[in-house]
């Protein structure tokens, strides 16, 4: 195997896929961080093929051209072949001598980071890390350097198995599940369709830019981000005390940062400004994000080990991530040794990250290591649970309809209106069913009773139609769930006087824009109702959908050509964009999607009150 | 009863359907419900809709996907509104949609108590005996993706529609096969083109045609 690259051209005569030559296991985190890292040799794996490529993606990073066609040229093949499909030369194999054609080996060595783990025994980062992931390296376009990575490349001596049972192990060991070193293509396709949706609905997340297939469903799933450093490549380092990595780290990750102007600040008069401000983005992107995951419903399994995310807040490894139909906040994934957190107390472990990264801006600036607690009432502290709270106001604003400008003016002028809203949509948001908690198939439940997409949804057309409160029977009516039984639904005093108090709330809001900005009651409830319409569609993926909507695509797979699974996923992200701004054209698509797509609008419609 | 039949077209061609539309409508503030054929990004097209016909003051709107459950608050008002729309899309699927919600007979009855009734393409077809024109000729049909056989509509006219005529020979051929053995009327209309009916008056706009006996004859 040779990796210097013959130019394969996506343009005859214009440019070549020269770019992919960049993606060969150096990486400047190898440098700049020896001590969080560890290398490995790599061989060519045969027998690949490939199952997707994300056009769209491979375009924004340069690394085909603007006008390349959404399809895979024989020449595109093998440079994505060439340059993903690899398997790590690994401990086992080094120590059972096992052979392989020189050919085969890349002269390069690939990365796998460290980074700290709760399943991990040691619970301080010196054993854990990318378990079957290696770093295939960078690339820079358009002023964005971009992290490019592979999952399933083989077992690294970082994985949970690899610790827990003290021995190493051969890649694709059957004895072993997750610590064998292989990916299935379902993990790929999983990671595809939610990331894709996830992403064009504003939250930050890694992409798959490709998903290499083997025999038996095995695949290389290659996903991609403009830095793809988590929290927990910091705690590992925070917990063993070790200043001088620690400080790679954080180094490594500010130049990135200002690489990619992903800062407003890029220069620093002292290394204490710079730790300071780095703790203070990473506090605004986590209130950011852990108050985004509680309104959309969003259960990331968040922890103190500071995995499971990116350090903007970005979402990584779907693997436990799922999007709840409705508020279901006492759900908890059974990992078999522990139960997950749940949505509520996301926010809880948003808040000891961000200590964290107080403490290690401190540790950093001052070489001594102060307790955590020390920390728990810093500035940064305080000004993440603000930005949380006015993080949960904004998206409570925007989910009922209104424009940014009207949002704006009621969170800069009539704070308390918007509070007063919050508390009551929350009282029926939290409703719980009188069931208790029950066994769901991966865990625990106590099922959420009420739909709030459809009362913001319907409320604004049937005040417009009517101009009348609706009763608290119809108020009920509409906003119950699948979940709520008649006992659920009873109209207590209590639950009539909040029916009535969010309608009068809810006009209160409208009121004061009326009363401020001279606009016609009548036409905001039109406009709330158009972009309601689109925000709180009845139609809203969850966790459970994307399984079953990944099995119908394995089921059709083996007749889906590649640019085919592309055009499909691009399909189903236009239908799931909840942006009441973006102007969305419908994919001319031909009849055998639309059918494979009417599918997918059924099983999201079934699913979507689920976990 | 009061409908009009849409072929379809933009703004400007509609200009005379619409002015035929507002004079049926004849209400101040009226209440005006739009059910899209699928919900599949309805809402983009609820969106042109209301924007289209707030040029003519309307300003109460309900968006109404019958392909998504509701429950009887809305519909309950969809069947108070002044005027329901019909869009335009796949007919079989539409068709489907209304026949599992029962809505064909309360849309019958919304009309037959005087409540305006309009449709585009797939929707206008929808108002006829049946929606055999949707699948009709073979080179510019909808897909019977929903895979009905009882093609029954809501039976408002004694007449057959189709919309987006172009004036060939080649539908000139297939329309006069169609209406040699059919004792039914076809009223072809070029976007643009469409026709209103009042009471037991009809109307044609712009220029249509028919097809009945094997002949074809120009109207307008």
């Amino acid at each position: 195997m040779n990796q210097i690259k013959k130019c394969h051209t996506d343009e005859v005569g214009k440019r070549s896929y020269t770019n992919f030559a960049h993606l060969n296991g150096e990486h400047p985190f190898k440098k700049l961080v020896p001590g969080g890292r560890v290398e490995y040799k790599a061989r060519y794996r045969k027998g690949g093929k490939v199952a997707f490529f994300n056009f769209d993606l491979a375009k924004e990073m340069g690394l085909i051209a603007k006008t390349h066609p959404h399809t895979l040229t024989p020449d595109l093949e093998k440079e994505i072949l060439e340059t993903f499909s690899l398997t790590i030369i690994n401990e086992y194999d080094v120590i059972n001598k096992v052979k392989f054609p020189e050919e085969d080996i890349f002269p390069n060595t690939f990365m796998a980071t460290r980074y700290l783990q709760l399943q991990h025994p040691d619970k301080m980062g010196r054993t854990s890390g990318d378990g079957r992931t290696i770093w295939n390296g960078t690339v820079r376009h358009n002023g964005t350097t971009w992290d490019v990575s592979s999952c399933g490349t083989g077992g690294t001596k970082l994985s949970p198995a690899c610790n827990i049972n003290k021995k190493f192990y051969q890649t694709g060991d059957p004895s072993i599940s997750y610590g064998c070193g292989l990916s299935e293509v379902a993990e790929g396709l999983e990671t595809l369709f939610f990331s894709e949706v996830l992403g064009k609905n504003g939250f930050k997340t890694e992409r798959v830019l490709a998903i290499l297939e083997f025999d038996k469903g095995i695949g290389i799933n290659v996903r991609a981000n403009p830095n793809l450093i988590r929290p927990s490549h910091f705690f590992g380092h925070l917990k063993q005390g070790n200043l001088e990595t620690l400080k790679q780290v954080s180094d490594y990750y500010i130049s990135r940062q200002s690489e990619n102007k992903a800062w407003e600040q890029t220069s620093f008069k002292s290394d204490k400004e710079k730790y300071f401000y780095m703790a203070n983005q990473v506090a605004r992107a986590l209130a950011e994000t852990a108050a985004k995951f509680e309104d959309e419903y969003i259960f990331c399994w968040l922890d103190w080990d500071g995995d499971n995310i990116l350090m903007d807040g970005g979402i990584i490894d779907y693997g436990s991530i799922r999007q709840f139909g409705l508020f279901h906040a006492e759900y908890r994934y059974d990992d078999v040794q522990r139960f997950s957190t749940t949505i509520l107390e996301q926010r809880q472990k948003a808040r000891y990250m961000v200590q964290c990264f107080v403490q290690i801006a401190d540790f950093l600036s001052t070489k001594k290591k102060r307790s955590l607690s020390h920390f728990k009432n810093h500035p940064i502290m305080q000004s993440f649970d603000k930005h949380f709270v006015d993080c949960k106001n904004r998206n409570l604003l925007q989910k009922i309809g209104f424009k940014k400008n009207h949002v704006e003016h009621l969170l800069k002028n009539h704070i308390s209106k918007v509070t007063k809203f919050r508390k009551v949509f929350s009282y029926f948001e939290r409703a719980k069913s009188k069931r208790g908690a029950y066994k769901v198939p991966d865990g625990i439940n106590r099922d959420a009773l009420f739909c709030m997409r459809d009362i913001l949804r319907e409320l604004p057309q049937l005040y417009l139609a009517r101009n009348t409160n609706l009763s608290c029977q119809e108020f009920t009516e509409i906003i119950k769930s699948s979940y709520a039984r008649k006992s659920d639904l009873k109209l207590t005093n209590l639950r009539k006087k909040q029916i009535n108090r969010f309608q009068s709330q809810y006009f209160s809001l409208i009121a004061t824009l009326e009363k401020d900005l001279d606009l016609s009651k009548g036409q905001q409830l039109l406009e709330l109702t158009m972009r309601a319409s689109v925000i709180n569609k009845y139609d809203r993926v969850t966790g459970d959908s994307i399984t079953y909507i990944v099995q119908k695509v394995q089921k059709l797979r083996p007749k889906l050509a590649c640019h085919e699974l592309f055009e499909l996923s691009q399909q189903f992200t236009v239908y799931q964009n909840l942006n009441p701004d973006q102007k969305v054209v419908a994919h001319q698509a031909p009849e055998r999607h639309k059918n494979i797509m009417q599918n997918f609008h059924s099983i999201v419609r079934e699913c979507r009150e689920g976990l | 009863m009061n409908l009009v039949l849409y072929s379809g077209g933009d703004e400007k061609e509609n200009q005379d359907l619409d002015r035929a539309f507002i004079e049926l409508l004849a209400k101040k503030n009226p209440v005006v419900t739009f059910i899209p054929s699928s919900s599949y990004l309805s809402e983009q097209e609820f969106k042109s809709f209301v924007r289209h016909y707030s040029k003519f003051k309307i300003t109460r709107f309900i968006h109404f996907p019958i392909d998504v459950p509701f429950d009887n608050i809305i519909f309950n008002e969809v069947m108070r509104s002044d005027a329901i729309h019909l869009a335009g899309g796949n007919t079989f699927y539409f068709l489907n949609s209304l026949r599992k919600t029962k809505l064909l007979p309360q849309l019958k009855a919304f009309a037959q108590k005087g409540g305006l009734l309009t449709g585009l393409s797939a929707g206008a077809i929808m108002m006829t005996e049946n929606i055999e024109m949707a699948g009709y000729p073979e080179f510019d049909r909808d897909e019977n993706i929903v895979n009905i056989k009882n093609l029954a509509a809501l039976n408002l006219v004694d007449f057959l529609f189709f919309p987006h005529f172009r004036n060939s020979s080649r539908y000139d051929v297939v329309f006069k096969k169609y209406t040699r053995t059919s004792n039914k009327i076809i009223y072809a209309c070029p976007d643009g083109a469409g026709i209103v009916v009042r009471g037991n008056e009809i109307r044609f706009v712009g220029k249509c045609y028919a097809f009945s006996g094997g002949h074809k004859f120009i109207i307008n």
